[in-house]
């Protein structure tokens, strides 16, 4: 069940994950920014495409102005470079320069650049020293002219001739600059010649300006259509052409890169669509199977309710029986009270019967009826009293008689009296059971100086009737203990209990002495009291209920005893044990309870 | 990639100011734009390589050995020695206002400052280094480490050090320059004589080439337009070819950049072989050579003292 839980979980993770990657990746594919980046690339072929008309206008003007400053056909060179750098890495930016046909355009541009640059270069170099000659060319012809001018004795026709034909040479260069044929650059040829010609009719000082002239107009003759040439190779460089073809490529890849964007755009219509018609299936679904929940609820909880009902009888029910329960315990506890206390006074009742009886049997036997006797031997003799004293045998003796019955009478009344003295003892200790159950007071202790020798005779002497009656012989172990803080109570129930068991335990034996030892020992800060028969003994298989409640050997027995020694132990701090080698072989109690010294002793 | 990009946009848009500037004049000079805003601490580290020995092999040669900030940008000698104390190919131009030279070296080889520092170190002939050794000198001192950590998000690298070294030569403009003075509309900056200079300057061509704001620097020429150069010096060398040794177009025999003229007047020995020692004989031979015209003695000397005019400070000072 979880496993499947799981499962299902991850499952429904990774087609979401799903479906979002494919909803981005389609929303990627359809993004809009290309248009940008291609007008940027235009725009970038569109300037440099300037830059080239602007750099052909200079070229042009260079071509027709005299003094000319190159610079302006150097800096659209820079510019144009410029461009392409910041083109190149547009494109490149964008990943569209990565294809054959691309790099074909690259390199056809770039190559027309070049060529266009060095005819360009070419064309400064002669279009400079063909100005310049050109420029210089009339003030040449002026100086040999002036020169002629000045020639006063020579031939003034040829003279005039030459002067001409220099004109003419001038002119012909001239025009040759506006118009290079063939036919003019014949002239020229012509017309140099004719100079040189002449040269060697002129004096020497002519040679040198001359020379000059004709050196510059046969620069102007090899320099002019050479730079036609170049100008018509520059412009029939196609850089323009190819910056066109550059962007025809661009709006090609565009309109292809927008068609595949409108297909993505469709794409992506269809996949949103399928998604709606999906969310819409999952959100029936949903509503279904909230209904069902519901429904499941309502039944879940009235069933609830049904419970918590039966639950709340149940625990009616409990607590009426837990109610007589208590009762019961209530009145269980109360006779077991009672059992303790008619079990206690019951003992010491034992000793009160046995005072009782002792004091009534003296009485029938007093010697005070040995009184009567007398008297009434005196009454026989009312008028010869003193006679009778002194004359009668018998009356003689009646002196002596009365004499010894008072001796005895006094003996007897002190025996009566000692006898009262202990059974009003016990009378008390019935008392003070009666007292302590009464007052339930199980917990509470009172603490009192006891002398532990006197506890245990008063022990015995309760039991004394008994013991007697038994032929019990008691030996004492009394180590030396000094005067501790106990409760008397307590102890005492603890030591009648024991006493009166072991008095049972011996009553079987016949075949030996009927010895009970009595032990009083202190081990460190422990007061240990025992009591050893030598009796029935205990079976290993009781001894582990010895000191339960109702468990008991004997036929009139409550279970009783024990259980209460065992309790008031406790109740003392302390630990009553059993100790037997089995049956037959006495038993021994031990009494352990905190050594505590009363005040003033050592 | 990111850090040296708006840099760049500073650079490009100086550049397009000056041009914007110059159309406005409309004359084919214009006067020094001024010092670029560059990162700081890139300028500083700049600084320091420019001047540590430990970018050659042998921890000889430092970039400011042969251009000596206090000498015009150069050394005056008409060609520096090497790394192995043998004479370079050619004569060593002056590091003021490279960064306005259209390409970089006589034939034009480095199209950028950063190649031209590149193609220095790793020439046997001029540092005779390898970058990785150079790379592993300048990350092993603990100064440079910090510092390039925090102008560079790649640290010590090749293209770190060499950016490092452009970034400071672009800062080695020269202003102030007593032409340049005039250019601003200050007429009184130039004398009489240097005013007929600059118009001789301009009549007799030498304008063609050297024109634009760094007069000169923005174009190849032919050494020897109107006359064979290297037949009349003689014992032709492998260096005079020009820029025919990168391309090995016929057309670029003995073609070279045309070298900027500003500081002219205290960068001497001039010439790709240095075999011009005075600005005087400098002159003379541009004229017999490139513009095939013979001055008078004083249009010349107007020349020679209107090149004076160009030399600009550093630092506040003249050069």
């Amino acid at each position: 069940m979880r496993l499947t839980h799981r499962h299902g979980l991850f499952l429904l993770g990774a087609s979401a994950a799903l479906l979002a990657s494919v909803l981005v990746y389609l929303y990627i594919m359809s993004k809009a920014d290309e248009t940008e980046t291609y007008a940027r690339a235009r725009d970038l072929v569109r300037q440099i495409k300037q830059y080239d008309s602007q750099w052909e206008n200079e070229i042009l003007k260079a071509r027709i102005t005299i003094s000319y400053n190159y610079d302006p056909l150097v800096s659209p060179l820079v510019e144009m470079t410029r461009l392409w750098q910041a083109f190149e890495t547009t494109e490149a930016l964008h990943g569209h320069s990565d294809t054959p046909a691309w790099r074909t355009a690259y390199a056809d541009y770039q190559g027309a650049l070049a060529q266009k640059s060095r005819l360009v270069e070419q064309f400064k170099s002669h279009n400079a020293v063909l100005r310049n000659s050109l420029a210089f060319l009339p003030t040449a012809e002026d100086g040999i002219q002036a020169q002629l001018g000045q020639l006063a004795d020579a031939d003034k026709l040829r003279l005039h001739n030459i002067a001409t034909d220099t004109y003419d040479l001038m002119l012909s260069s001239l025009e040759f600059a506006q118009m290079t044929t063939d036919d003019k650059a014949a002239d020229i040829l012509v017309g140099l010649n004719k100079l040189a010609i002449n040269k060697e009719r002129l004096p020497v000082e002519f040679h040198a300006p001359i020379d000059i002239l004709s050196n510059h107009i046969a620069l102007i003759l090899r320099e002019q259509p050479k730079v036609n040439q170049l100008l018509e190779q520059i412009e029939a460089v196609p850089v323009a052409e190819r910056l066109d073809d550059i962007t025809l490529m661009l709006d090609r890849d565009e309109r292809a890169a927008t068609l595949v964007d409108q297909q993505y755009h469709f794409y992506l219509l269809v996949f949103s669509t399928l998604l709606v018609l999906l969310l819409i299936y999952m959100g029936i679904r949903l509503m279904r199977s909230f209904g069902e929940i519901n429904r499941v609820n309502r039944a879940l909880v009235s069933a609830n309710d049904e419970l918590e009902q039966r639950v709340e009888e149940r625990t009616r029910q409990l607590k009426d029986t837990q109610s007589e329960l208590l009762d019961t315990a209530r009145q269980a506890g109360m006779a077991e009270i009672a059992t303790n206390v008619l079990h206690n006074v019951g003992n010491v009742l034992n000793s009160v019967n046995i005072s009782a009886d002792l004091v009534t049997r003296k009485l029938r036997n007093s010697k005070a009826l040995g009184l009567g006797k007398a008297m009434q031997l005196i009454n026989e003799h009312p008028d010869d009293l003193g006679r009778y004293l002194s004359e009668d045998a018998k009356g003689k003796m009646l002196p002596g008689y009365l004499n010894q019955l008072v001796e005895a009478i006094s003996l007897e009344q002190k025996e009566m009296a000692d006898e009262l003295t202990q059974l009003s003892k016990s009378v008390d200790h019935i008392k003070d059971i009666v007292a302590t159950q009464q007052s339930y007071a199980g917990a509470s202790t009172l603490l009192e100086p006891l002398v532990v020798s006197t506890l245990l005779e008063d022990a015995l002497r309760m039991n004394a009737g008994a013991l007697t009656r038994h032929h019990v012989t008691v030996l004492k172990e009394y180590d030396e203990v000094p005067r501790i803080m106990g409760d008397k109570h307590r102890l005492l129930l603890i030591l009648i209990n024991l006493i009166s068991n072991a008095k049972y335990a011996m009553s079987d034996v016949c075949n030996h002495a009927r010895n009970m030892t009595l032990g009083v020992n202190r081990l460190d800060d422990t007061l240990q009291i025992s009591v050893t028969d030598e009796g029935e003994g205990i079976a290993p298989e009781n001894m582990t209920r010895i000191f339960a409640h109702g468990f008991t050997t004997r036929k009139e027995g409550h279970g009783f005893g024990l259980h209460s020694c065992a309790l008031a132990a406790v109740e003392m701090n302390g630990h009553l044990a059993a100790y037997s080698d089995g049956p037959g072989k006495g038993a021994r109690f031990v009494l352990q309870i905190p050594l505590i010294i009363a005040e003033g002793e050592s | 990639m990111a850090q040296p990009l708006p840099l760049l946009v500073v650079a490009a848009t100086l550049g397009a100011s000056a041009v914007a500037l110059a159309q406005s004049v409309g004359g084919p000079f214009m006067p020094l734009p001024a010092l670029p805003v560059l990162a700081a601490e890139r300028v500083e580290l700049g600084r320091k390589l420019f001047n540590d020995p430990r970018l050659s092999s042998n921890n000889s040669l430092s970039c400011a050995s042969c251009h000596q900030l206090d000498h015009g940008g150069a050394d005056r000698l008409p060609r520096s020695l090497g790394v192995d104390a043998k004479p370079l190919p050619v004569n060593t131009p002056s590091v003021f206002n490279a960064s306005l030279n259209f390409r970089q070296f006589w034939d034009g080889r480095a199209q950028t400052l950063e190649q031209q520092a590149h193609l220095v170190v790793q020439s046997p002939t001029e540092m005779g280094s390898d970058w990785t050794v150079v790379v592993q000198r300048i990350a092993a001192d603990p100064q440079y480490r910090s510092g390039f950590a925090q102008a560079y998000s790649e640290g010590v690298s090749e293209h770190s050090i060499q950016n490092a070294l452009a970034t400071f030569q672009r800062t080695l403009l020269t202003p102030g320059s007593r032409f340049d003075r005039y250019l601003q509309g200050n007429t009184e900056a130039l004398t009489t004589e240097e005013k007929y200079g600059y118009q001789r300057f301009q009549e007799y061509g030498c304008i063609a080439c050297h024109q634009g704001v760094n007069i000169g620097g923005n174009m190849f020429q032919k050494f020897g337009v109107l006359g064979d150069y290297f037949k009349d010096r003689g014992n032709p060398s492998e260096a005079d070819l020009g820029r025919y040794n990168v391309t090995g177009d016929e057309d670029d025999r003995h073609v070279f950049k045309v070298p900027s003229l500003r500081n002219v007047a205290v960068t001497a020995p001039y010439f790709h072989d240095g075999s011009a020692a005075t600005l005087e004989a400098a002159v003379e031979v541009m004229f017999r050579y490139q513009l095939g015209r013979t001055p008078s003695a004083e249009d010349q000397a107007l020349i020679v003292q209107f090149l004076k005019t160009l030399t600009g400070e550093w630092e506040g000072k003249p050069l």
